[in-house]
């Protein structure tokens, strides 16, 4: 492979060293020995060990597949179904959605306070374990709480919900032997709870979860409930925050990807001024506002609760009713009236009226 | 700073390399700088043998000028211009991608940069049969939609997964995966994929912000010289390759409140040209967008035309071009 120096993943100092002494290439280098190339380039052992096992790592095929190897995208349609999606136990929002939440991608839920964030988590992180003859995924989740809003209670409720449902459903012995194992009690322990206290927690946690979910390969859900609450305030550097979130952005991505899974993250509204008008915004910025692979926004009209599908790139921009319930996150009951107003995003400023 | 080493011109031995490490001479740029007839003192080599190995290395190190002439007869000859399939944005971009040039593509969230890229690489692979790498660092990328798309130019089942599968997808993650990537296909993978049935025409990333932001800002410095090489592969492999580069970025508010690329000011050089898509607002359908070329070599700037995500290939009636300046000023 023909990578030059400079674009190795090595500390600056080192590939300043490195270049001075007139290594251009990684080839150049792959072939010394760490005393060999201590020596040449000046630089102390340990970081000729670092370098060499670098590039050894580097040209694993493993390693190497992602950066040089494509998939076409037929393969990538194949792939795709057979990830599945999450339902919501909400058919308007599965069908604006597309079947679900979909695994492999990243979705951010923002919405104003009380609007039913968590609850759509919770609901989420419920009905991830859904069996698979039941047409769910049968996955674990993880769920990442950093607002202290997390209710057990809610879970059992919607848990008990979501089994009621499916024994209604249970038809052959098949599904009849899956429903005996599935049980409030399984679902909780089936579900495991984070708790971040600040961003430093937050970000230390994310960047270990690669070894959590090789431990426990049946995750197909994280929640992170909320992204933007460690991230509002403490800080005083805003391109350092900005670069923060990016980072954190692209590495649940790429975990989404690689173990196939379902990331969910939530985020505050703020106001924004423009024009003399106030309207809310997602928080965190407007450069945040690419992170997410879909944006789902969550607002009030009125006494309706709305659901407006903002970006995504397979679906089209859709607004569903629903409610929430004793059992969770459901259809609204008067469905006619919403069908009109279906897609019409301009009603999005009026989301202050009741905020 | 190419290292003085045994073999890289006649004449250079080791003791000639030796003599000259002793001054501390190690690479071709410290040799070149010196004054021969010093250094022949001081080293104790022959004047008439640096001189010559000076000729040499300034001859194999140099960049030679070439008529313009010459050039022009290999644009007309190299250059392909890619339709993007939609005749508004083709409009835009003077009959669409030029092969050899970075096209840029800027917006906010939701305002439809990977959809035209997914409409662009459909219209490549489907219409122009042509392979297309797409290098994905958000996870945007959905071969359902691909589909979609597909289905709605094509019945045939065949020609929809014959035009799938010129569309390879690489997803990296981080900047250095990308360079690596960059890389790899500048080395061999351009070549190998031109062997096997089609060439390949265009090269998208979408998005080179997402890998790039979290490298910037804050007190990183690395960042920048990153994204410097990142340009600089991209920019290598649309001329080597006569390739075109479609990359999409974000946007920030200046101190105005006018929207403008990110990245920042050394990045907004790379691109040739910059397409700004926006939302229309308060529209009867909401995938309606607009696009303003905001930079090129070719256009006036400031063009807008619109179009709707959902309807690409066909032309809006009501299309808004604006002042086409060029055109208005001819009699």
């Amino acid at each position: 492979m023909h990578r030059t120096v400079p674009s190795l993943p090595l500390a600056p100092s080192v590939k300043v060293k490195l270049i001075n002494a007139g290594f251009q290439v990684a080839s150049d280098l792959i072939d010394m020995r760490p005393l060999q190339l201590c020596k040449e380039a000046g630089i102390s052992q340990e970081e000729a060990v670092e370098v060499l096992q670098m590039l050894r790592d580097d040209a694993q095929p493993h390693q190497q597949r992602a950066a040089t190897e494509s998939l076409t995208a037929l393969d990538l349609l194949h792939h795709e179904q057979t990830l599945g999606s999450i339902v919501t136990f909400c058919s308007g929002l599965d069908n604006a959605l597309g079947g679900g939440v979909p695994v492999g991608k990243t979705t951010e839920i923002c919405g104003a306070p009380g609007v039913g964030k968590t609850q759509l988590c919770i609901q989420l992180a419920v009905d991830v374990q859904i069996p698979v003859c039941f047409g769910g995924l049968g996955g674990k989740a993880l769920y990442v709480d950093t607002e202290g809003s997390f209710l057990v209670q809610r879970v059992s409720d919607m848990a008990e919900a979501a089994v009621q449902h499916c024994t209604l459903l249970a038809e052959d012995t098949e599904q009849k032997q899956a429903l005996e194992e599935l049980t409030v009690e399984k679902i909780l322990s089936n579900l495991f709870l984070v708790r971040c206290h600040d961003y430093v927690e937050l970000l230390a946690e994310v960047y270990l979860l690669p070894d959590f979910l090789s431990e426990h390969p049946e995750v197909r859900l994280i929640v992170i409930d909320s992204i933007a609450f460690p991230f509002r305030h403490d800080f005083e550097d805003l391109s350092q925050r900005t670069r923060l979130l990016n980072g954190l952005a692209q590495q649940l991505i790429q975990l989404a990807t690689q173990h196939s899974l379902a990331v969910v993250l939530t985020n505050q509204m703020t106001t924004r001024v423009s024009n003399g008008q106030s309207k809310l915004v997602p928080a965190l910025g407007e450069s945040w506002g690419h992170a997410a692979t879909q944006r789902l926004i969550l607002h009030w009209e009125g006494l309706r609760r709305l659901a407006s599908l903002y970006k995504s790139p397979s679906q089209m921009e859709a607004t569903i009713q629903y409610q929430i319930t004793v059992q969770g996150f459901r259809d609204a009951p008067d469905e006619p009236r919403l069908a009109s107003s279906s897609g019409n995003y301009s009603k999005r400023p009026r989301m202050e009226d009741l905020s | 700073m190419v290292i003085l080493r045994e073999g890289i011109c006649p004449g250079i031995n080791e003791d000639f390399i030796k003599a000259l490490q002793s001054e501390d001479i190690r690479t071709v740029e410290d040799f070149v700088s010196f004054n021969p007839e010093e250094l022949a003192q001081k080293c104790s080599l022959s004047y008439k043998a640096l001189v010559a190995v000076r000729r040499v290395l300034l001859a194999q190190c140099t960049a030679f000028p070439v008529s313009a002439a010459d050039l022009y007869e290999e644009l007309l000859s190299s250059t392909a211009i890619l339709s993007t399939g939609s005749p508004s944005l083709d409009k835009l971009l003077d009959s669409g991608l030029y092969t050899g040039e970075i096209t840029e593509l800027i917006g906010s969230p939701g305002s439809g940069k990977t959809q035209v890229c997914f409409s662009v690489a459909v219209n490549m692979s489907h219409q122009l049969k042509q392979t297309v790498f797409y290098i994905d660092t958000r996870g945007g990328v959905c071969a359902n939609r691909l589909l979609q798309m597909l289905q709605t130019s094509t019945p045939d089942m065949e020609e929809q997964m014959e035009a799938l599968k010129k569309i390879k997808v690489f997803r990296v993650f981080d900047v250095f995966s990308l360079l690596a990537c960059l890389q790899n296909l500048r080395s061999n993978g351009l070549q190998k994929a031109s062997v096997g049935g089609g060439s390949v025409k265009a090269l998208m990333v979408d998005s080179v912000s997402a890998v790039l932001s979290s490298m910037l800002g804050g007190k990183q410095n690395e960042g920048m010289s990153l994204m410097m090489q990142v340009a600089g592969e991209m920019k290598m492999i649309a001329k080597d390759f006569n390739i075109a580069v479609l990359v999409t970025n974000h946007v920030t508010k200046d101190g105005n409140g006018h929207l403008k690329a990110g990245l920042g000011q050394s990045w907004s050089h790379v691109p040739r040209t910059r397409v700004l898509l926006q939302r229309v607002e308060n529209a009867e359908t909401p995938s309606l967008r607009t696009a303003t070329l905001t930079k090129s070599s070719r256009q006036a700037c400031r063009l807008v035309e619109e179009f709707d995500l959902c309807h690409w290939s066909e032309e809006r009636s009501t299309s808004i071009s604006a002042k086409r300046k060029l055109e208005s000023s001819k009699p």
